[in-house]
């Protein structure tokens, strides 16, 4: 009977157990020519990646020592540290100053509206917070760091079905939020636009139009003195640099439903600039001027 | 024994050391003197291309016998072996020093063994020639194959018992033909 090991024999007996002859000795010449062919091949790779060092190094040598390479690398290496000590001094400067944002934010403009009714004087998008933005841009130009906030109170007012005259609930967490963020916040204006007609609204100054000017202080805000005394800083400066630009301080009587905020920080006041027939042209002028004088506050408040 | 800086030695001493077991697995697996000289050269171009990263501290002949195993399943799925068996398989199994009768009783043995081995799947057929022809340990076939050792146990055992119970019918065939 078949055992392994006679299976194994009669297997090994099967087949042909020697390969001829002419292939064991044309294999070899093969492979010998093969491995030559490689042996070059590695040889050349050693020898240019050799070759390509030695030339790269020449190359970077003459650079440097015969033509202006020195002069580049030590530019190069000198702006380095320059960029980095500006971005140091740009971070420190960060810290906002005055924080400017919108209770009433849809609060619009009929020129800039197609339709011209007065009393649907307001817009999502064509609306007070780009005054608001055009201050921040006139500050941040005179290196008073502003920020201003855009936030779409009239929808979270609808989001949480609350009234408009609720709006100041909703604005007054942003400027609380804001002022736990920044302590280094000096100076807080809710920006609004006046609902009067276009004569109370405007001025000429050198045969230009102006949106005029209006503060307005609380007087049951709990900083009352501070913010009446800033109002009226304010309102001096600009009516000293810019005759009827303002319409003046406007104190809402003891029975006004709240304080505008003015709890919150005591250099924070309501203005309204310009009304509802002016253009945006004409509150952005009003705007710049307005910036000049927030930074001539702010140099005497430092 | 390898130098890498004299690929050229290393592959002839490589080549003539280990040639004879590399070819003897694959006429076993293939069945075929031409098909098992050309695999067999195949193997030891392959073995010579990855000679710069072969690894010193595996085993030099598990490692060969492992290219040559994928040469020989390379080969077997290229081909299957039906074909190969129609080619050339009579032609070279040829005896000169026999007499008639024991000559075609000889050859009709070899045709039944080789018709066994080559109905094997490959795994299989794999593991038989390299236990039972070259006579590696289980722990080398295993190695070889990148299988457990119990695989190659099991597979072995099994291998064999289908080659025992195919050639026993058939070698009473052969006798019972004979007389």
């Amino acid at each position: 009977m078949l055992n392994e090991k006679n299976l194994m024999n009669t297997i090994r007996r099967t087949y042909q157990q020697q390969p001829r002859e002419e292939f064991v000795v044309s294999t070899e010449k093969i492979l010998r020519q093969k491995a030559r062919s490689m042996d070059k091949r590695i040889q050349v790779k050693r020898l240019s990646a050799v070759w390509s060092g030695v030339f790269l190094f020449a190359v970077a040598f003459s650079w440097i020592f015969l033509f202006s390479g020195k002069d580049v690398l030590i530019n190069a290496l000198n702006n380095l540290d320059e960029g980095a000590s500006s971005f140091v001094i740009n971070s420190t400067k960060k810290e906002p100053l005055v924080f400017i944002y919108h209770t009433h934010n849809q609060e619009s403009f009929t020129p800039e509206l197609n339709g011209n009714s007065s009393e649907n004087a307001f817009s999502d998008s064509k609306n007070i917070t780009l005054v608001g933005k055009k201050l921040s841009e006139a500050l941040n130009e005179k290196n008073i760091n502003a920020i201003y906030d855009d936030t779409d109170i009239a929808s979270v007012l609808n989001e949480r079905d609350l009234m408009f005259a609720d709006s100041y609930l909703i604005s007054r967490e942003i400027l609380q939020n804001t002022l736990n963020e920044h302590e280094s916040i000096k100076m807080v204006i809710d920006l609004h636009r006046d609902s009067q007609k276009r004569e109370a609204t405007t001025v000429k100054i050198n045969g230009k139009d102006y949106a005029r000017i209006l503060f307005a202080v609380s007087s049951i805000s709990e900083h009352y003195d501070i913010n009446n005394e800033f109002a009226i800083e304010l309102n001096s400066k600009l009516e000293e640099l810019y005759p009827g630009i303002t319409r003046g301080i406007y104190l809402p009587g003891e029975s006004a439903r709240n304080n505008y905020n003015q709890d919150l920080h005591p250099n924070s006041v309501l203005v309204e600039i310009g009304g509802i027939e002016n253009s945006l042209e004409e509150t952005y002028r009003t705007a710049e001027i307005f910036a000049e004088v927030v930074k001539q506050v702010m140099d005497d408040l430092e | 024994m390898i130098n890498v800086k004299d690929i050229e030695s290393s592959i002839v001493v490589i080549y003539n050391k280990h040639h004879l077991d590399v070819y003897r697995f694959l006429i076993c697996f293939s069945g075929n003197q031409n098909d098992a000289e050309d695999l067999t050269q195949e193997v030891f171009i392959r073995v010579l291309k990855n000679l710069p990263n072969f690894n010193c501290t595996n085993n030099l002949k598990t490692w060969i016998f492992s290219i040559a195993k994928h040469v020989a399943i390379d080969h077997y799925r290229k081909r299957k072996f039906a074909t190969i068996f129609r080619e050339g398989f009579f032609k070279q199994l040829e005896s000169n020093n026999k007499k008639p009768d024991e000559e075609y009783e000889i050859n009709e043995m070899k045709e039944l063994v080789h018709d066994a081995i080559s109905k094997l799947k490959p795994s299989y057929r794999a593991v038989v020639i390299l236990r039972g022809i070259n006579e590696f340990s289980i722990k080398e076939t295993s190695d070889i194959l990148k299988c457990s050792e119990s695989k190659v146990k099991v597979d072995y055992h099994r291998a064999l018992k289908i080659l025992k119970n195919k050639l026993h019918f058939a070698t009473e065939e052969v006798l019972t033909n004979v007389k």
